[in-house]
């Protein structure tokens, strides 16, 4: 659902309080984090949706990395995870949904990860996905909230998969960037969350459906600073512009910035196309980090050691415009 | 003037429709009718990118976007690679800055002349790599820069192996190409008609 809809469902409503809730509903944060002990927290999260490649192995991957994105983002490490299957048997042989919970197996056991259960129903169109548990110290969890002036943010995995899939979906895809895009769901967040809990980073979230602007924005929406990103700094799928270009902008990008919109100002440099990649919702896509401005430099290198070769500062939390970003 | 009824249809489906009229009878004035404000935008924009000269009306609540161009005029700016060319598609793997093995001075003035040289493979050169000592080729003071750079501005896809810059050190020294990693490597071998390995 877009973030307006899911908005007017939610809002207004009071859920339950507990002292040891230490990431609730309220802080639509990427997962719910609960104090079990003092030196433990658990990390829950779900995730699922309809297929967006059509080769079912790489499906049951990526729904894997995506759903464990989450996790990582929150600066935890993932322990269990329970399928989540809605499955069309009457139409579908069941050898397809054997390969996407393949997919899925095996990219639990890269994050070291264990199946503990799962759910499945009979439904039209089938949809896959996971919810994950991991661990934290209680003290160490990363929210969207805690920037401070000065930070640096960067970008793990280049934009414009939700652009990308829409080509894929019409047939207009060459069978190279579906392949590199369909890698590039799979890459677990995991390298990228590991190298950023050995830097003073102050926020994390990962960016998915409501893409880039729309992430920035629960990050700056009711604080006292502002952010500024630079366009030419973001790294962007190959062929992603080329096919907004096209007309091949998902629903979801238009949805994402009348949301938004209001919240950005844009810089009279910045094509209408960039801005649509920028509003694009990424399927697995990467974390984005908020780290002091000293340790920015080493940690992109960090990351890039160890294969991260997108890597970049995109941006800076400003004193102001608060509540705002600035793109330029 | 051909319609198309796109109402009802979630994106891309009405760019689809719009591209697929376009194509099979040649058009070149058409009308799409499309419910939301992602069609109405996505169909306006591909029409463009074909050349059309587009104009959008609302009426009760649908969008009628109108798009006519000149005839014979060949469209102007992004058209979709086609996935299957009949060209030839040779991909040259550079794993070192030398050519051949013997006296390295030589070796090294042999590898200048080739990557000057291999121009003549004209519009098939589709792919360069460099690999391992390779990559010592793409960057900074390296002689072969302004040659390479000059393909790269013709459109040739020159591709730089990210991990062995990280070996070498010298990720922030490289001047052309994409860093890229093993899998477009393999991806790109898989899809040239032939591979040269130097």
């Amino acid at each position: 659902m877009s973030p307006g809809d899911l908005d007017r469902a939610l809002c207004g409503m009071e859920f339950p309080t507990d002292p040891n809730l230490i990431v609730g509903l309220d802080k639509a944060d990427d997962a719910g984090v609960y104090k079990v002990t003092d030196d433990i927290a658990i990390i829950q999260t779900v995730d699922f949706f309809t297929p967006i490649v059509d080769d079912p192995y790489w499906f049951g991957q990526i729904a894997a990395a995506n759903a464990l994105s989450d996790v990582y983002a929150m600066g935890g490490v993932p322990k269990t995870a329970m399928n989540l299957v809605a499955f069309p048997i009457k139409e579908m042989d069941i050898s397809v949904l054997r390969k996407i919970i393949q997919g899925g197996l095996d990219k639990m056991k890269e994050a070291g990860v264990v199946l503990v259960g799962g759910h499945s129903v009979e439904d039209k169109e089938l949809k896959y996905g996971l919810s994950i548990t991991g661990f934290i110290h209680p003290d160490r969890v990363l929210t969207k909230k805690d920037l401070k002036v000065g930070d640096c943010l960067i970008l793990t995995k280049p934009l414009g998969t939700g652009i990308i899939n829409t080509a894929i979906k019409g047939g207009l895809a060459s069978k190279e960037i579906i392949k590199f895009v369909t890698g590039l769901m799979a890459t677990l967040n995991r390298d990228a969350a590991e190298i950023m809990n050995d830097y003073p980073v102050h926020a994390c979230t990962d960016i998915t459906g409501f893409g880039l602007l729309g992430h920035l924005a629960e990050m700056v929406v009711d604080s006292n600073y502002g952010i500024e990103i630079w366009s030419e700094k973001i790294p962007v799928i190959p062929k992603a512009l080329e096919y907004a270009g096209m007309g091949l902008v998902p629903a979801g990008a238009y949805k994402n910035r009348e949301f938004r919109e209001s919240m950005v100002d844009f810089a009279p440099s910045v094509d209408r196309l960039i801005q649509d990649i920028f509003f694009d919702p990424q399927t697995s896509g990467g974390l984005l980090i908020c780290v002091n401005r000293e340790s920015a430099d080493d940690l992109v290198k960090s990351l890039k050691k160890k294969g991260i070769n997108d890597a970049a500062v995109i941006g800076e939390v400003l004193s102001k415009p608060t509540g705002r970003i600035v793109v330029c | 003037m051909k319609q198309i009824d796109a109402r009802g249809l979630a994106c891309p489906a009405p760019v689809l429709q719009t591209k697929n009229a376009i194509e099979d009878e040649n058009l070149n004035s058409i009308k799409v009718l499309v419910d939301n404000e992602a069609a109405r935008q996505n169909v306006s924009r591909f029409l463009k990118s074909q050349g059309f000269k587009v104009s959008e009306q609302e009426r009760e609540g649908d969008f009628h976007v109108t798009g006519g161009r000149e005839g014979g005029v060949e469209p102007e700016g992004v058209m979709v690679e086609k996935q299957d060319t009949e060209q030839k598609k040779i991909m040259i793997m550079v794993a070192n800055n030398c050519m051949g093995h013997g006296d390295d001075e030589l070796g090294s003035k042999l590898m200048v002349s080739f990557l000057k040289t291999i121009k003549e493979m004209g519009d098939e050169l589709w792919r360069l790599v460099f690999v391992n000592n390779g990559v010592k080729l793409a960057i900074k003071d390296s002689e072969v820069l302004p040659i390479l750079k000059e393909y790269e501005k013709d459109g040739l896809y020159i591709l730089v192996c990210g991990t062995c810059l990280t070996h070498f050190n010298l990720l922030d020294k490289k001047q052309v190409g994409e860093t890229t990693n093993m899998l477009d490597i393999v991806t790109a071998m898989q899809l040239a008609d032939k591979v040269i390995n130097i």
